[in-house]
C-alpha cells in the first residue's frame, strides 16, 4: 500500500481511535459535542459547538427528515385545488413538489454530510485537547483561537468563502442537474402540478437508441461529430489567424501599426450578440450578400461548378448544411481572430531577441524562424490557453445559435424527430430541448456527456502538452 | 502586514457577495417605477415612447377597510398603454370591493407559455397568450379554469361551438378568456395583378405571378402553414389525451393519398410563380415588390397595406390542385386568449381582471387603438370591424379553419418535411418514405 492510502486510512480511523483512547469526556463528546471543551475550560467553544449540535438536530427533524423521506419517490401527492367563491382564492391540498424535494433533499444531504464530518473531527479535536492537558501544555483560550485564524491558519480563513461559494453555486446545482438525468422530468411531468420520479438509466438508454421514433442515438452521433470538428477548426483557425495577423501588424515594415491594431479591436468592441444577428441578416437567402453575389454573377459561377444547387437562385449561406458549417467557422474567425491577435502580440514581444538573432546569424530564413522559434514559443506559452479555448469552443453557444436560429431548417428527418439540426453543437441542442420542449431529462443526459467529453480532453491535453517543467526545451 | 490580511479578507468577502448577488437575482419585479402618465389615446401605441418595463399604478383612494389586492398582468409591448387605461377603468369599476395594486409587465403573447412554464409560481396572475399554447399550459396546470361568469363569457363569444370558445376550451372546461380572433392566416394579394376571380385558385395565381415575372409565397417549412394542404385534402391530425398526436398524413387509403399531397406540394414549389418564404422574407418581398401575393396573418397587414396602397386586398386561402382535383386549402384558426394563473394568490380577482380586459367595451377599444379583431361576437359585428380587409378575410377563411390542437412533437418533423418539399426533394427520396418518417416523428410518444 502506498503512503497516500495509508494516510487516508489513518484519517478515517482516527476519530474511532480517539474515541477508544480518549478519557470519559472525550467519550462523552460523542453524545454531547461540547463536553470535551467544557472539561478543558474552553467554555465559549463548548457553547458554540453545543449550539451547532442543537441547530443540526433541529434542522434534521424539521427540514431534512420531511424532504429526505420523500427523496426515494420524489413525492406522491399531486396538487388539487378548489376555487372558494367566498374567499375568492384557491384552496390547495398539501401537495408534493418533485423538484423542490430533489433540490432540498440534495442540499440536506450536503449539509448533513458536512455535519457528520464536523462530528468526527470534533472527536479528534477533543482528544488532542486531552493530550495537550495531560502533557501540561498551554491550551488556547477563545481569543487565541480566533487570532490563530489570522496568523497560522490564515489560509483557512481565506479559503472558507470561496469553498462555500463553490459548494453553493457549483457543487449543489451540479448534483441536482446530474440527478435530473435519472428522472422523467419532461413536459409531461412538470412540477408543481405534476410529479416526476426516478427512472434509473432509462434516459441514457434512449440517448443511445436509434429507432424511428427515438432517434437520439443517431442525432447524438451526428451532433457530437460536428461539435468536435467545429471545436477543432474554431480553435485552430483563430489561433493561427491571430498569430499571423499579429506578426503582420508587428512587422517592422508595416506602417500605421496602431491604426491596424485599433481597427481589429473595434471588431471586439461591438457586442458579439449584435454583430452576429446582423451578419445573419446579411447572409440570409434574400439578404444583401446574396443580392451582391447574384449581381456580380458569383451565384451563377458557383452553380456551374456545382457548389450551389441548380434549382435555387441564391447561395444558401446559412440554410444548407455544408455551406452553413463553412460560414459558421468563417464568421467565427472574423469574431475571434482579433482577440487572439491581442494575446499573440503580447506573447510575440516576449520572445527573447537573442534567440532570433542567433538564428539569423546561423542563416535561418523567415519561415524557419516562424516554425522553429515563434510557433514553439507560442505553443509553449499559450498551451493551457489553447486547451481552454478548445473546451470553450465545444460549449460555444453564441456563434452557432445566433447565426442559425429561426433560419436553419434541417432536411434530415431523423434529426428533426429528436429536435437536432446538422449545425447544432451539443450545447445548442441541449438548449433547444430545454427551452422549447422542456425535455430536462434528456438535456441533463447531454449535459453529462458534454462534461465527460470536456473532462477527457482537458485531462489528455494537460497531461501530454503541459506536463512538468518544459521551460528549457520549448525550441524542439 | 496586518493591513494586507484585512484587505485580503475584505476582497474574499466581496467576491463571495458578488456570487450571492448573482445567485439570488431571480425576482424581476423588484424595481418600482414611477406611475406613467397615461397619454390620451391619440397616438398609435407604437409611437408612444414607453420605456418602462412595468408600471406600478397608484392604488385608488378607498376606505381603509377594503383589502388590498395585488395583481400582476403580462401583455404585449405594443399594448402597454392601452392595458394601463383598461386597468385604471377596472380599478374604478371595482373601487367599492377592494384596493388594487396592479403591475403591468411586458410579455409577448407568442412567448408567454415559455416564460410561464419556466416558473409557474413566479409568473403573472393574468397573462395573454396565443391559443396554440393552451394545451401545454393546461397540461402543466398553469391555467385556472374560468369559474366566474363562465356562461356569459361563452355566450358573448358566440356560444360553445364558436371557434374562439373552442380554442379556449380543453376537455370540456373553459380555461381562458377569448381576447382576439385574428391570429390565423389568409391570402394577401395585390389588386394591380389579380382579379377577384384569380385568387380563387392557387394555380391561376401562380400563372399570373409567373407571367408578371413576380412571385407569390407561402411558408412551406413551418408546420403551421403546412397543415393547410393535408387538412384540406381530408387527412387528419388529432391530439390525444396523453399529449401525443394521431396523424394519418401518410395514408395510402384515403381518397386523396398522402403522396398525392406531397406531389402537389412539389409541383407548387417547382412553379416559377411560387417561392416559399419565412415571415421576415415575406415582408422584404412585399416591400421590394417581388412578392405580389402571399399567405400570412394580420400582423403583417400594415406592411401589405402600406406597400400596395389602394391595391391592397385580402381573402380566404385559394384552392390547390391535388390528384387532379381542386381542393380548398384549410388553415389553423388563431386566437389570442387571456389566462389566469392557477397559482395566483388572488385567483378570484385575477378572473375579474381577465374578464374585464376581454369584455365587449375593451375588445372594441382594442380594435380601435390597435386594430386587433375582436372575438366578442357583438364587437366583431360592427361595421368598422367588418370594413377591415384582413379581418373580413379571416372571417371568410374561418369556414375552412380548425382550432389548433396539436402536441409538441408536431412542429419539428413537419418543419423539416416542408423544407424538403420546398427544396424540391433534391435527393429523390420516395415520397411515401418521407411521409412515413414525418408521421413517425409527429406521433412519437413524448420522451
Amino acid at each position: 500500500m502506498n503512503k497516500k492510502l495509508i494516510a487516508l486510512r489513518d484519517g478515517f480511523l482516527r476519530p474511532g481511535k480517539s474515541f477508544i483512547e480518549g478519557d470519559i469526556f472525550v467519550k462523552l463528546s460523542a453524545l454531547f459535542m461540547g463536553a470535551g471543551y467544557f472539561r478543558r475550560k474552553q467554555f465559549i467553544k463548548g457553547l458554540l459547538i453545543t449550539i451547532f449540535q442543537l441547530v443540526v438536530i433541529f434542522f434534521a427533524y424539521t427540514v431534512a427528515v420531511p424532504y429526505l423521506s420523500k427523496i426515494t419517490t420524489l413525492g406522491t401527492v399531486q396538487r388539487e385545488s378548489v376555487f372558494n367563491f367566498e374567499t375568492m382564492k384557491n384552496e390547495e391540498n398539501d401537495y408534493d413538489h418533485s423538484f423542490k424535494i430533489l433540490l432540498y433533499g440534495i442540499i440536506c444531504i450536503v449539509i448533513l454530510t458536512a455535519a457528520v464530518i464536523i462530528y468526527f473531527t470534533n472527536l479528534v479535536r477533543v482528544r488532542n485537547l486531552q493530550l495537550l492537558a495531560e502533557k501540561g501544555k498551554h491550551i488556547n483560550n477563545i481569543i487565541e483561537d480566533i487570532r490563530a485564524y489570522k496568523n497560522d491558519k490564515f489560509h483557512m480563513t481565506l479559503l472558507f468563502f470561496p469553498i462555500l461559494g463553490i459548494l453553493l453555486f457549483t457543487i449543489i446545482p451540479l448534483l441536482v442537474m446530474i440527478s435530473v438525468a435519472f428522472t422523467n422530468y419532461d413536459q409531461n411531468h412538470m412540477p408543481p402540478t405534476s410529479l416526476f420520479t426516478w427512472v434509473g438509466v432509462e434516459n441514457f438508454k434512449n440517448m443511445f437508441t436509434n429507432s424511428v421514433t427515438i432517434s437520439f442515438g443517431y442525432a447524438f452521433k451526428k451532433v457530437l461529430g460536428w461539435t468536435l470538428v467545429w471545436a477543432f477548426f474554431a480553435t485552430f483557425t483563430n489561433y493561427i489567424g491571430g498569430i499571423l495577423l499579429a506578426m503582420f501588424i508587428n512587422n517592422r515594415k508595416t506602417k500605421f501599426q496602431k491604426v491596424w491594431r485599433m481597427l481589429f479591436v473595434v471588431a471586439i468592441a461591438v457586442p458579439q450578440f449584435v454583430s452576429l444577428l446582423l451578419v445573419r441578416n446579411f447572409f440570409a437567402d434574400t439578404g444583401i450578400v446574396n443580392t451582391i453575389c447574384s449581381n456580380i454573377g458569383l451565384t451563377h459561377i458557383l452553380q456551374n461548378i456545382g457548389l450551389v444547387s441548380e434549382n435555387i437562385t441564391y447561395i444558401p449561406f446559412l440554410t444548407n448544411p455544408g455551406w452553413a458549417k463553412f460560414m459558421i467557422i468563417l464568421i467565427n474567425m472574423w469574431v475571434g481572430i482579433p482577440y487572439l491577435m491581442l494575446i499573440a502580440t503580447g506573447v510575440l514581444m516576449n520572445i527573447p531577441m537573442d534567440i532570433r538573432e542567433s538564428a539569423r546569424i546561423d542563416g535561418a530564413n523567415g519561415f524557419q524562424e516562424f516554425t522553429r522559434i515563434t510557433m514553439p514559443y507560442m505553443l509553449f506559452v499559450t498551451g493551457p490557453f489553447l486547451v481552454t479555448q478548445f473546451v470553450g469552443n465545444i460549449n460555444n453557444f453564441n456563434v452557432v445559435y445566433l447565426l442559425t436560429q429561426d433560419v436553419y431548417v434541417t432536411l434530415d428527418q431523423a434529426l428533426a424527430n429528436s429536435r437536432a439540426k446538422e449545425i447544432d453543437l451539443l450545447i445548442s441542442w441541449l438548449f433547444r430541448l430545454t427551452n422549447e420542449y422542456y425535455n430536462y431529462k434528456m438535456a441533463s443526459v447531454i449535459g453529462i456527456m458534454v462534461f465527460i467529453i470536456c473532462a477527457i480532453f482537458t485531462l489528455i491535453a494537460f497531461n501530454s502538452m503541459i506536463r512538468g517543467n518544459k521551460e528549457e526545451n520549448f525550441q524542439v | 502586514m496586518k493591513k494586507r490580511k484585512v484587505l485580503a479578507i475584505v476582497m474574499v468577502v466581496m467576491m463571495f457577495a458578488g456570487l450571492t448577488a448573482c445567485g439570488k437575482n431571480t425576482t424581476t419585479n423588484s424595481t418600482a417605477t414611477p406611475t406613467p402618465t397615461v397619454a390620451a389615446a391619440t397616438d398609435t401605441a407604437t409611437a408612444t415612447p414607453e420605456p418602462t418595463k412595468e408600471a406600478e399604478a397608484t392604488a385608488t383612494q378607498a376606505p381603509a377597510a377594503l383589502e388590498t389586492v395585488e395583481l400582476t398582468m403580462w401583455g404585449a409591448e405594443e399594448d402597454q398603454t392601452m392595458l394601463a387605461e383598461m386597468v385604471e377603468a377596472f380599478k374604478i369599476a371595482y373601487a367599492d370591493k377592494a384596493n388594487f395594486v396592479i403591475n403591468l409587465g411586458v410579455e409577448s403573447e407568442s412567448t408567454a407559455k415559455d416564460t410561464v412554464l419556466t416558473d409557474i409560481e413566479a409568473a403573472a396572475d393574468v397573462f395573454a397568450f396565443a391559443d396554440d399554447q393552451l394545451n401545454e399550459l393546461v397540461n402543466a396546470g398553469a391555467l385556472q379554469a374560468v369559474q366566474i361568469d363562465t356562461d356569459a363569457i361563452i355566450a358573448a363569444n358566440g356560444g360553445s361551438e364558436a371557434g374562439s370558445v373552442k380554442a379556449a376550451t380543453s376537455d370540456g372546461t373553459l380555461y381562458a378568456y377569448p381576447m382576439t380572433a385574428d391570429n390565423g392566416y389568409f391570402m394577401f394579394y395585390n389588386k394591380e395583378y389579380f382579379t377577384a376571380d384569380d385568387v380563387m385558385s392557387l394555380d391561376k395565381m401562380m400563372e399570373v405571378a409567373a407571367n408578371a415575372g413576380k412571385q407569390i409565397t407561402m411558408q412551406f417549412d413551418s408546420g403551421w402553414y403546412l397543415y393547410s394542404f393535408f387538412q384540406g385534402a381530408g387527412l387528419s391530425l388529432q391530439l390525444q389525451t396523453d399529449g401525443t398526436n394521431l396523424c394519418d398524413w401518410n395514408s395510402a387509403t384515403n381518397a386523396i393519398k398522402g403522396v398525392d399531397v406531397a406531389q402537389a406540394m412539389l409541383d407548387i414549389a417547382a412553379n416559377p410563380g411560387f417561392v416559399s418564404l419565412g415571415d421576415a422574407a415575406f415582408v422584404t418581398g412585399v416591400q421590394d415588390g417581388s412578392i405580389i401575393a402571399g399567405v400570412n396573418g394580420t400582423w403583417n397587414a400594415n406592411v401589405a397595406a402600406e406597400s400596395w396602397g389602394d391595391n391592397y386586398a385580402a381573402t380566404k386561402l385559394p384552392t390547390y390542385t391535388v390528384a387532379g382535383q381542386q381542393v380548398q386549402m384549410s388553415s389553423f384558426a388563431g386566437y389570442k386568449l387571456v389566462g389566469v394563473n392557477a397559482y395566483s394568490d388572488n385567483v378570484g380577482w385575477a378572473m375579474y381582471l381577465a374578464e374585464w380586459i376581454t369584455n365587449y367595451d375593451n375588445q372594441v377599444k382594442r380594435f380601435e387603438t390597435r386594430g386587433l379583431g375582436p372575438s366578442n361576437v357583438e364587437a366583431g359585428a360592427s361595421a368598422s370591424v367588418q370594413a377591415s380587409p384582413a379581418i373580413a378575410a379571416l372571417a371568410q377563411q374561418s369556414l375552412y379553419a380548425t382550432v389548433q390542437r396539436v402536441g409538441g412533437n408536431y412542429w419539428s418533423p413537419t418543419e423539416t418535411f416542408g423544407a424538403i418539399m420546398a427544396a424540391g426533394n433534391t435527393d429523390g427520396t420516395d415520397l411515401q418514405t418521407l411521409l412515413d418518417n414525418m408521421v413517425a416523428g409527429i406521433t412519437a410518444p413524448v420522451q
